[in-house]
């Protein structure tokens, strides 16, 4: 293995919002000495945390794109992704946690595990991402870093183990006993840049002998060595360092940090965590599939003299044009060399190589493997995956949820409108889980997301980075038609309109469909209907899906079987099959009992207990099923399941019920069924705008 | 099998005879026995059969998880659904699922005014009509008979019954002249029914202790399934 790589991590720093993440990150960007002054988040002197590039965040206080950067910590090489932390734009999290090799998960000394914790803690689990976690904010009223450890494994299921003990809590924190070395540690000076350490206080040297055989205990479990020197009472510190590391590399323990990055306490120690513990690119096994071998996987070796595998896993707009993020799974990216593009089949040649630090860059003539670079003047989508002329790898596709939320938007202009095109072709690049597209019958342009603020933000950046003022209809929630019986058909399509005829017959049956959208069957039986004519009615039939004539949304849950036809030997044509499919649906659909499906949401809501009665209140008022709700001493989280439609505006409500202090977040669930009565009211609005449309 | 007639042939019916027609609103049970013996499938088995019958049920729970206790329900369920070939089983659950909350508190020894203002919460402003609410794990040696005077009154006020479960520890098997384990004797002014488990070879075995006013001893004959954890009575078991 090349000595390069064992002292590169690629980390990211996941974390519920306002857990101090951004905080973080810019202390770590500080200590490694890349930038000289601390701003602060919310920007007391208007300048704003260094992470944060987009304007716009800096508004808002949260972090949206994740910005990769370089920093250099004891001569270890340091990629920082900062991940946003609002569950809309987790597409977001989950594209950084695929080129992450290791994660800080960052816990708020007072919250403890939160709703995104949660989901944070699944996506780590999706991608296999080793972590260690850091207890942050140990300054704030009520810091309680020993239960949220225990909460990391009740609530999250992780064998969690203190790495070191606070010195004080509240406004007393001043540093951390280190349960290895068992050295206090105080972070004194301007920016906690000085560490003084000195013996354990006497009144802690109990508690920390404690502690460091709880330690000692679940690290033991990885080193047969360090089970050994225990039993003889002779533990040196790299054997307890060495059998964390194992543990945390297998997923089976996670090494528990605390601090105060707003107060400059424990992040160095913590960077030390990330340096010890974390993974190096070559301790991982990546795979890529053979385009040209069925798809076959192949692992890589991350090795800079193999041939390259890149993925494009970012695309920004820069100020000199497109910047694309990557990351080298083997072999390297040089200056001038050609790599292809395996998804849109296209050589191109890199030009200026990149490393990004936070707002500045440095120009670099080769990215080894295990790196992240950014790569300014190519085109491409973001999941591109580059690779050596001679390869054809793909890297696995990326879990991609399907949109929820809908949203028509008119330019107020014709300049706007340019640049409103120019955005949203930027934006579909970007992120795969914004769609956009132009509804056919209205004409309109019609963008979809994951929820409501994932696209307030997009049509925010419209405005500010395009100059395209929009006008906003409603959102529009994504729902589906599905069929709830059996039915059969048999259909005649016939037109003798002079000149060549047309002529087909289709009969079969259509059932409801556990799973999937759609399926065909064909079980023509003695060539009733020609083989060449098959293809033609399976697309009518898929025709006949995209829109179904309850409330005109797309039909899915159907399996459609063919088993009997007829065909005319002059005025049968793939034209005549795919009318006589499409007619025998839309005549047999009214029979198959139609019903419409609905988004639904899990919604998880924090906050005091005493707001509870109005949080259950405002879920039962949006026909929400409280599945469960779990008090913690005065702070209490709630679980329901909401259909999205009534959703909308509930961030506002929530506050406004709580005097902010409670918060939530959703994800989307499953597709249900919606009751009666709104399946009515929906109806009735579709058949309004139909009979307008029709005058 | 209907959900009718399974309400109807559940084994519960026989427990409903040994007491009246039932715990009834307004009244607090008790499921007391050692550790591990199955007073959380008892409980879960009682609730599913209140939720069959298109009652709400609130479950408190004192475990640091909602989702084990919500997977002891789809446990039960999937039992009673399969053993019982109940039809249209999985729409039967979703019409569960919507009438059953859990309520889950990280401190033992929780203050009963604090429950009470919690299950309230739930009740008036959720909107959560509630018909049986089932306590988990409640720690009768550290409540006090006030706690469940409190919870009482509470029950009689909204018009639901309690069902709680109670351990009794190893060092406390002595029960006082009523066959009331020691720990419980203090509460049973306010307790209606008291049943114990009492494992046997077989099956474990449920023991009336108190039913309304009156102090008996006898046997259910009813079992707790050692394969199923349901509650079962022993003749069908028998039989198959």
């Amino acid at each position: 293995m090349e000595a390069r790589i064992q002292k590169m991590r690629n980390i990211g720093i996941s974390a519920h919002i306002d857990s101090g993440k951004t905080t973080l990150s810019e202390r770590i960007l500080f200590y490694c000495q890349r930038i000289h002054a601390i701003h602060e988040v919310r920007g007391k002197d208007g300048v704003g945390a260094t992470m944060d590039s987009m304007e716009l965040e800096r508004e808002r206080g949260i972090t949206i794109q994740s910005a990769s950067t370089n920093v250099t910590w004891k001569d270890h090489v340091i990629n920082v992704i900062d991940t946003p932390g609002h569950v809309d734009f987790t597409i977001e999290v989950e594209r950084a946690l695929r080129v992450l090799d290791g994660a800080i998960l960052v816990l708020d000394s007072v919250g403890g595990v939160q709703s995104q914790t949660l989901t944070v803690n699944r996506q780590l689990g999706r991608y296999n991402v080793p972590f260690i976690a850091f207890v942050n904010k140990c300054d704030r009223t009520g810091a309680n870093p020993v239960r949220v450890r225990d909460q990391i494994e009740e609530k999250l299921g992780h064998n969690a183990v203190l790495l070191q003990l606070p010195i004080g809590l509240e406004d007393k924190f001043v540093g951390v006993v280190d349960l290895i070395s068992m050295k206090a540690q105080y972070y004194e000076g301007d920016f906690g840049e000085i560490i003084r350490e000195t013996e354990i206080p006497a009144e802690l040297a109990q508690q920390a002998e404690q502690y460091r055989e709880t330690l000692l205990d679940a690290a033991s479990m990885f080193s047969d060595e360090l089970a050994e020197a225990y039993l003889e009472g002779e533990v040196q510190p790299q054997q307890v360092i060495d059998a964390v590391r194992a543990g945390t590399l297998s997923r089976q323990l996670v090494p528990v940090y605390m601090g105060s990055a707003y107060k400059n306490k424990g992040v160095q120690a913590l960077l030390d965590g990330v340096v010890r513990y974390l993974p190096n690119p070559a301790e991982l096994t990546y795979t890529a599939l053979d385009l040209n071998n069925d798809e076959e996987p192949v692992d890589l070796t991350p090795e800079s003299t193999a041939p390259t595998v890149a993925l494009a896993f970012k695309l920004e707009e820069g100020q000199y044009g497109q910047l694309t993020y990557m990351r080298v799974y083997q072999g390297s990216i040089k200056k001038g060399m050609e790599l292809y593009n395996s998804r849109a089949r296209k050589k191109v040649k890199i030009g200026r190589l990149i490393r990004m630090h936070a707002d500045t860059t440095t120009d670099i003539n080769e990215a080894p493997a295990g790196d992240i670079v950014a790569i300014f003047g190519i085109d491409c989508a973001s999941g591109d995956t580059f690779v050596d002329p001679s390869l054809n790898y793909s890297m696995t596709s990326m879990y991609v949820p399907n949109p929820v939320i809908s949203l028509a938007v008119k330019a107020k202009d014709k300049s706007a409108e340019d640049n409103m095109g120019k955005a949203l072709n930027r934006f579909t690049k970007e992120d795969p889980t914004f769609r956009s597209f132009v509804d056919p019958e209205s004409n309109e342009t019609i963008i979809q997301g994951m929820g409501e603020l994932h696209l307030e933000v997009y049509i925010e950046r419209m405005k500010r980075e395009y100059r395209a003022d929009v006008e906003t209809g409603m959102p529009q929630v994504a729902y589906r038609e599905a069929i709830s019986a059996r039915a059969e058909f048999d259909y005649t399509h016939k037109k003798q309109t002079g000149g060549s005829g047309q002529f087909a017959r289709v009969a079969g049956f259509i059932e409801p469909l556990d799973e999937g959208d759609y399926e065909f069957v064909d079980s023509i039986k003695g060539g009733v209907i020609p083989n060449e004519y098959i293809p033609s009615c399976d697309k009518g039939f898929r025709t006949a899906m995209q829109k179904g004539t309850v409330i005109g949304f797309p039909i899915v849950g159907v399996r459609v079987a063919i088993n009997d036809g007829a065909t005319h030997p002059v005025d049968s044509s793939d034209m005549a099959f795919q009318a006589a499919a499409l007619g025998a649906f839309r005549q047999t659909y009214a029979k198959t009992k139609p019903v419409i499906l609905e988004p639904i949401m899990k919604v998880s809501v924090e906050g005091p207990t005493e707001y509870q009665g109005s949080i259950f209140g405002s879920l039962n008022q949006r026909r929400g099923i409280i599945l469960a709700s779990s008090e913690d001493g005065s702070f209490s989280t709630v679980e329901a399941e909401v259909p999205l439609s009534e959703m909308f505006g509930y961030a506002t409500v929530l506050r406004s019920l709580s005097q902010g202090k409670a918060e939530f977040s959703m994800e989307f669930l499953k597709y249900g069924r919606v009751p009666q009565s709104v399946a009515e009211e929906l109806i009735k609005k579709y058949q309004e705008s139909k009979n307008k449309e029709s005058k | 099998m209907v959900k009718e007639e399974l309400v109807q042939r559940s084994p519960l019916r026989i427990l409903e005879k040994s007491i009246q027609g039932g715990l009834g609103a307004g009244n607090l049970g008790i499921i007391a026995s050692r550790k591990g013996v199955g007073k959380t499938a008892c409980l879960v088995h009682i609730a599913t059969d209140s939720l069959l019958q298109g009652k709400h049920v609130i479950h408190v729970s004192f475990s640091s998880r909602t989702d084990h206790i919500i997977s002891w329900y789809e446990d039960i369920y999937r039992e009673i659904a399969a053993t019982r070939e109940l039809e249209d089983a999985m729409e039967v659950h979703d019409s569960l699922v919507r009438n059953r909350v859990v309520m889950n508190f990280s401190q033992r020894g929780i203050e009963a005014e604090q429950l009470i203002q919690s299950l309230r919460a739930m009740i008036v402003h959720g909107g959560f009509a509630a018909d049986v609410i089932m306590v988990d794990g409640y720690d009768f040696a550290l409540g006090s008979p006030e706690s469940l005077e409190a919870l009482k009154s509470f029950a009689q006020e909204v018009g639901l019954s309690i069902w709680f479960s109670a351990t009794l520890h190893r060092e406390q098997p002595q029960v006082d002249e009523n066959g009331v384990p020691v720990i419980l004797a203090p509460y049973m002014d306010c307790v209606s029914v008291l049943i114990t488990l009492e494992p046997a070879p077989e099956h474990v075995k449920l023991r009336l202790v108190k039913e309304h006013d009156r102090y008996v001893h006898e046997d259910l004959s009813l079992v707790l399934d050692s394969r199923t954890l349901l509650i079962a009575d022993p003749a069908q078991l028998d039989s198959k």
